[in-house]
């Protein structure tokens, strides 16, 4: 009997991990453990005021915190009866496209990347690609500012509240975001490039179900009411319970999820296989140049979604300046028009489909539910890297190879920042 | 003479990794940061982590498993200096409001069922000073980032670092904003640290409370305040509670015999 512990970081945080079980070219078990610690934010909420849900929920993540807040305000505000003006929905939107910039660069440039250029880290690719690491970062930069001109604060900003914002940016703010946003666009461009010019091995390669917020509107988009499926449906997002279906998992403290028994999976490149073709402007020549049948089977992919609505999110930040400054007067903040209902608000996260379900009642919060997008593409994650792992068994390949491969896989799916720095416990049995 | 740099180290426990992310975000002064002193550990930003004994160990999160008690232990006996950041760490955070009350069991099954975690065993969360001694405690949820490397500068200089003795209030009048519990809006600026710059306020919205509890906030005298305000007192503490968890226990105690 052979064990092999790899624990590329001696005992700390231990967010996130990798299990492989092989005996001989058999695999055990092949799983990916979520090891953060439970908060049972889902019970903190019963019996809070609107206010209060929303200033608890989007604690959850500090990288999607305004996702969380986008989709409590939502789902509380339909169970509220509350209608927001468009000054308020485009603001919302501009914070939104901060938060996909924010996160999509950090995954894409600081987490992925390092891997296919065969670097440990950001820092030490930046002696061969400076300008690049250079760039990416201020990319992050000028996301983070758009965040908290439009929230109030970096993390965890209050400004977006429940009928409105608490108070609204400045003009001259505004134009200068719109206008750094169109500077970004050539390098976001050449990181498209860049990330399509890595190669993607095929061999793990396999059919699954891509789920997505529809927009609506034939626009590519990163909220709606419906959920666009690649089987052809579209699903009321209020249905989200037959869509989901959540089942615990021993071995992690996210819920798993499956669509009618089987994995699928959430994110850019959901977005991108179900709505893509919508995309215009750069992002929609950059997404013809660049797709291809295969992102329908292979999840790292992602990356290259990723980037491509890098693009998109930059093209449309203009835009939707412009949207919110069409509208000179600030709107105050809408009043329930009634103290008990019921709503279910979804919303494109970075990394996918997330909901947020309440039930109020007399002003309180009487029933939550949220699905986070992690959860719902973990079957998908654990399905590639089985099949990658059995493969590359079979062809004897050594623990490094099969550790690399695993982590890049799970990486692609971007799933929350703490798991995917670094991950992989790996045991090996051999009979010997 | 050149001082000698000293050994630091970052860890995160369980809590949405914002207050490390606050030091990442700080692109212009990472690289000072990084350079100020040997960074022996900071996972969330590097990857050559070591396991060395430490003059300050940063610590966000609150602790939620046996696992984490061990390890945080582990992490003061090799610690001269123990600094929690961010709420979670200093108070519990969101995950502690409900400490002091029955129930937490319920809560767990409520969400998880009848299952067990074979890799984890989860415990009710609690602050850092719950398990191991705490010498320093910079709250924020999350932490603001000026704060933090003014804190860290005296410390690295062995210097006592100075921390807001005084409300959130006092920051708001200095931005000369107008006063929202006049306003009639519940308002926990007079209960809550210093330290945000008044920014919830600053946005004519209330004062949620997230950096905790001032220290010698006399907590009596706002709810009589609130009260009057028409306020119940159900709604004061549950709003309180909300952020600051395990640091408002005693003075609720003392002032109505429960928490």
């Amino acid at each position: 009997m052979r064990e092999i512990l790899v624990e590329p970081l001696a005992r700390v945080e231990g967010d996130g991990g990798i299990t492989i079980r092989a005996e001989g070219k058999k695999v055990h078990e092949v799983r990916f453990d979520i090891l953060e610690g439970t908060r049972l934010v889902e019970t903190l909420v019963i019996g809070k005021t609107p206010e209060e849900d929303v200033s608890i929920t989007c604690r959850i993540c500090a990288i999607c915190t305004l996702s969380h807040r986008y989709a409590a305000l939502r789902g509380l505000e339909k169970a509220l009866g509350i209608e927001v003006p468009p000054k308020v929905q485009a603001l919302r939107s501009l914070m939104h496209l901060g938060e996909l910039l924010e996160s999509h660069s950090l995954h894409v440039f600081l987490l992925a990347l390092p891997d296919f250029l065969g670097y440990p880290n950001a820092v030490a690719m930046a002696e061969k690609y400076g300008p690049e690491v250079v760039q990416a970062l201020a990319l992050k930069k000028f996301a983070n500012h758009v965040m908290t001109v439009t929230s109030g604060r970096m993390i965890h900003g209050e400004n977006p509240t429940v009928g409105g914002f608490g108070k609204y940016p400045e003009k001259d703010i505004l134009l200068d975001i719109a206008r750094q946003a169109q500077a970004m666009i050539p390098f976001a461009e050449k990181a498209v490039g860049l990330i399509a010019g890595l190669s993607v091995p095929d061999y793990f390669e396999d059919d699954t179900v891509f789920m997505c917020c529809e927009p609506g509107d034939d626009g590519f988009g990163l909220m709606g009411d419906r959920i666009r499926i690649s089987d052809g449906k579209v699903v009321d997002a209020k249905e989200y319970r037959t869509l989901t279906n959540e089942k615990f998992s021993p071995h992690s403290a996210a819920k798993h999820c499956l669509y009618q028994g089987k994995p699928y999976t959430v994110g850019a490149i959901a977005r991108c296989n179900n709505l893509g073709e919508r995309m215009n402007g750069l992002a929609g020549k950059l997404f013809k140049k660049h797709w291809n049948k295969r992102w329908l089977r292979n999840p790292v992919f992602n990356n290259l979604a990723q980037a491509i609505e890098m693009v998109w999110a930059l093209e449309q930040v203009s835009k939707t300046v412009d949207a919110v400054l069409q509208y000179p007067d600030d709107p105050p903040i809408v009043k329930p028009t009634r103290q008990s209902g019921e709503g279910v608000g979804s919303v494109e996260a970075p990394r996918g489909t997330l909901y947020h379900a309440y039930r109020i009642q007399d002003g309180l919060v009487a029933e939550a539910n949220l699905i986070i997008p992690t959860g719902q593409s973990l079957e998908d994650i654990e399905k590639y890297m089985r099949k990658a792992v059995e493969i590359l068994l079979s062809q004897g390949a050594d623990d490094s190879a099969i550790r690399l491969q695993a982590e890049i896989i799970v990486r692609a799916f971007d799933p929350c920042i703490s798991c995917s720095t670094h991950m992989v416990r790996f045991e090996r049995h051999d009979p010997r | 003479m050149e001082r000698k740099k000293l050994d630091i180290g970052l860890y995160g426990f369980t809590g949405c990794n914002g207050d490390q992310l606050v030091i990442i975000h700080s692109e212009d002064k990472l690289l000072d940061f990084f350079a100020s002193a040997n960074i022996r550990s900071f996972s969330l930003a590097k990857s050559d982590n070591e396991q060395t004994p430490l003059d300050i160990a940063f610590i966000e999160g609150s602790i939620s498993s046996q696992e984490q008690v061990e390890h945080v232990q582990e992490i003061r006996q090799r610690s001269a200096l123990l600094v929690a950041i961010g709420n979670c760490a200093c108070y519990g955070g969101i995950q502690a409001m409900e400490l002091g009350r029955e129930g937490w069991d319920r809560r767990f099954q409520s969400v998880y069922g009848e299952n067990f975690f074979e890799v984890r065993t989860p415990i009710e969360s609690k602050p850092i000073d719950a398990f191991v001694a705490v010498d320093f405690r910079l709250p924020g949820c999350p932490i603001d980032a000026d704060q933090f490397f003014a804190v860290y500068s005296s410390l690295i200089r062995k210097t006592k670092p100075q921390m807001p003795d005084y409300p959130v209030c006092a920051e708001c009048r200095w931005r000369e904003n107008e006063c929202l519990l006049l306003k009639g809006q519940l308002c926990l600026g007079p209960l809550i640290a210093g330290g945000c710059k008044a920014v919830c306020p600053s946005h004519n919205l209330p004062c949620v409370g997230c950096f905790g509890p001032v220290e010698e906030a006399n907590v009596s005298s706002e709810f009589a305040l609130l009260k009057e305000k028409g306020f119940t007192v159900e709604e004061i503490r549950r709003r309180l509670r909300i952020h600051s968890g395990s640091g408002v226990l005693k003075s609720l105690k003392n002032l109505f015999g429960e928490v």
